[in-house]
């Protein structure tokens, strides 16, 4: 890093023990849009709400979810062009483990090179810290699916389910009452769109959320088509 | 001569039943010249990974601290074991990394996968060949493959493994001059590992 | 410091060739005892062919493995996964045709995953010979590339300098010439996929039979159009070892009995899982 006078880390203590700048990222993300994700016994679902700030944007060029493997997925709230640097890094550190090993990296170890990179945000000299929190959808090494959540600080945490971003609080307590542990895919999407409507300003539709799922049965991580995720807001109603 | 055939080596892996074992001879020569007769060319990895390095000495000894290194970094870094067939592609990749410079090496990995046989061997610079029978590495391959075929049915016991094992290594190793002075077996199951060194001929 | 500029961001991996051990290898290499050294890397001495037909492309190659004169494995792969849209046959160094493909592949996916879209043969072609070229012809990689994309179906001849060649049919390996007498008698424009596949059988049976570095089975890969993928492995068997090796009828002499290898020392060590498990009995 640079030798200047701003090149020591931003992040440093306060008197009272606290690192405010990473408290300041903290509500970088949950002034972002909300993200959740459930983790069923057949697969994960993560979704978004993906609104946008003006009717002028093409809301078909913005895309949140995002493959990092053929077998996993990330979603954010906070600042999208952070988000991007570590779907970046992800999907290139999940490349190069595949090569190595000849294996699909499991999704504990993805999370973990991305908390590093994070953590790493935290303590270097003349950067800050990552303005967004991730959810990660994939297979841990037994090929179970997972859910895990990723913040600023670099704390990395697995999931049954959890929000991020805007009204993360409500969304949380409306999930607890409705996850059960074996709460199968089809109704853990049904029940990650209710969770998102009922936190929605506005009418929900395929438009303006985004819906990614894994399943254990093809092994496979997609994004949903703007009129599968209608069918399911339809069987919904 | 070649620099893969400098200390001399002959080693074999053979699949069985629900077992593989995997010989080597013990000589460590410089050229013609026999320096030690109690050379390790073949190392454990785990309970139920073992490698073969046939090569040059200093690069099989580098090769196996790398390996063992690595295996343990895995191990500690996924809180899980590695398997014998992350093992072997952990090799070939470290192998082609030096493609340009390479460790003159020719490995060949044993190891028991969920209760199965898994072999395989490579080329130093890491290109792997999948066997289900045997695999073979040296400066007399020629002679162990003769033995090997003519020695291999499927679905050996521990000691029948063993004993053909043994036999292939010893009656090949007789008519190479740059590998022999005794042998090591190491036979792997799922309850642990019998080790037999073997008697050769010192000459 | 950009996420485009900085291609060491932390955490990421070291990457490219090690060439620490070069200079210790020249010496090595150059000592007069030990002077004119070829190192003993697998070659595939092979037959690999592709061509085009109306609803997409066949690739095939022979099994052959080869190390010097010695038949190094039997059966082994040639026809390498690039994306799922296109296969790529190798012929050289076996471990630069099988890792050049697992990295350009590798490449494909991240691109993929970019771009959002399909991955197109010529952009596989490119990246290769791109790969190729830098390296000047030393990591020895001769390629026949195949695939469907937006555009049709595809074939490429890759040589190990990074020169190629877009052509409706094509053969590369130390059979290439065999193979291609088969091409050049039968090969149509706009054939059938049967007609096309019994055509490249044919060329890799001729590799297999007139080359010395060719042998064993005949594996076939077809891509569609309609982006189906058939991956055959050995579909000709001209010499299959099962029967050969049931075929010989061994003398009980040949089964060695218990207690035949005379035996210095033996020791076993129980297996960690079992010795926790029997201290679990114990207790």
């Amino acid at each position: 890093m640079g030798d200047s006078a701003y090149s020591f880390s931003l992040t440093t203590f306060s008197r009272t023990g606290k690192l405010l700048q990473i408290e300041y990222a903290l509500n970088a993300v949950s002034n972002g849009r909300t993200s959740l994700g459930i983790a069923a016994k057949d697969g994960v679902v993560i979704a978004t709400d993906k609104k946008v700030s003006s009717t002028l944007i093409d809301v078909d060029a913005v895309q949140k979810i995002q493959s990092i493997s053929p077998s996993s997925g990330f979603v954010y709230s906070g600042l999208g062009p952070d988000y991007r640097v570590l779907t970046r890094s992800a999907r290139k550190n999940a490349s190069a483990y595949e090569r190595t090993y000849g294996e699909r990296q499991p999704i504990s170890q993805t999370v973990k090179q991305t908390a590093s990179l994070m953590q790493e945000y935290t303590q270097s000299g003349g950067v800050r810290p990552f303005g967004c929190s991730v959810l990660a959808a994939g297979f841990d090494e037994d090929l179970e699916p997972k859910l895990f959540q990723v913040d600023p600080s670099g704390a990395y945490f697995g999931w049954r389910a959890t929000a991020i971003g805007k009204g993360f609080v409500n969304a949380k307590s409306f999930l607890e009452k409705r996850v059960t542990p074996d709460i199968l895919l089809e109704d853990a999407i049904h029940t990650c769109l209710l969770t998102l409507r009922e936190g929605f300003e506005g009418e929900i539709n395929g438009k303006n959320i985004e819906v990614g799922i894994l399943e254990k049965e093809t092994g496979s991580f997609r994004i949903l088509k703007e009129e599968e995720v209608n069918d399911y807001l339809n069987e919904a109603n | 001569m070649s620099i893969l055939a400098y200390n001399g080596a002959a080693m074999i892996a053979m699949a069985g039943d629900g077992c593989v074992g995997i010989a080597s001879d013990t000589r460590l020569g410089v050229q013609a010249q026999t320096v030690a007769t109690t050379f390790q060319k073949v190392h454990k990895i785990s309970d139920t990974i073992f490698v073969g390095l046939a090569g040059l000495g200093s690069d099989v000894q580098t090769l196996s601290q790398t390996l063992k290194f690595r295996k343990n970094l895995y191990e500690l870094r996924e809180e899980r074991e590695m398997k014998p067939k992350v093992f072997s592609a952990l090799l070939s990749t470290l192998l082609y990394e030096k493609r340009f410079g390479p460790y003159f090496c020719e490995p060949i990995v044993a190891g028991l996968q969920e209760g199965k046989p898994f072999l395989s061997g490579m080329d130093l610079i890491g290109a792997p060949v999948f066997t289900d029978d045997f695999v073979v590495s040296g400066t007399c391959t020629a002679n162990l493959f003769g033995t090997c075929e003519s020695l291999f049915k499927p679905n050996f016991q521990p000691d029948e493994l063993f004993e053909t094992l043994s036999q292939c290594l010893l009656a090949s190793v007789d008519r190479d001059a740059l590998s022999g002075w005794g042998g090591v077996v190491h036979i792997i199951t799922e309850d642990g590992v019998r080790t037999r060194e073997l008697k050769g001929r010192q000459d | 410091m950009s996420e485009f500029t900085d291609q060491s961001a932390p955490g990421s991996l070291p990457s490219g060739f090690d060439f620490s051990l070069s200079s210790r290898n020249a010496q090595l290499t150059s000592d007069s005892k030990n002077s004119g050294i070829n190192m003993m890397a697998k070659k595939t001495g092979t037959t690999i062919v592709g061509t085009v037909f109306e609803g997409g492309v066949v690739l095939g190659a022979d099994t052959r493995a080869t190390a010097g004169t010695e038949v190094a494995d039997k059966f082994c792969e040639k026809i390498h996964y690039l994306a799922p849209n296109i296969y790529c046959c190798g012929a050289g160094t076996a471990a630069d045709t099988e890792k050049t493909t697992e990295l350009i592949s590798s490449q494909l996916d991240l691109l993929r995953m970019s771009t959002q879209s399909q991955s197109r043969v010529v952009t596989a072609c490119t990246m290769l010979k791109r790969m190729l070229f830098r390296y000047q012809g030393h990591v020895s990689a001769a390629l026949v590339l195949g695939g469907c994309d937006i555009s049709g179906p595809h074939v490429f001849q890759i040589y190990p300098h990074g020169s190629t060649g877009k052509l409706p049919y094509t053969t590369m390996g130390s059979g290439s010439l065999a193979a291609m007498s088969v091409f050049e008698n039968e090969w149509k424009e706009d054939m059938a996929e049967s007609e096309a596949v019994d055509i490249v059988k044919k060329a890799i049976s001729a590799g297999i039979f007139n080359d010395l570095g060719s042998g064993s089975n005949c594996d076939v890969t077809i891509i569609r159009t309609d982006g189906s993928v058939d991956i055959k492995r050995g579909v000709l068997k001209e010499n299959p070892v099962e029967p050969l090796r049931a075929m010989v009828n061994r003398s009980m002499k040949f089964t060695m009995a218990s207690g035949t290898t005379a035996v210095l020392k033996d020791t076993f060590v129980k297996a960690k899982k079992k010795v926790e498990e029997d201290e679990m009995v114990t207790n």
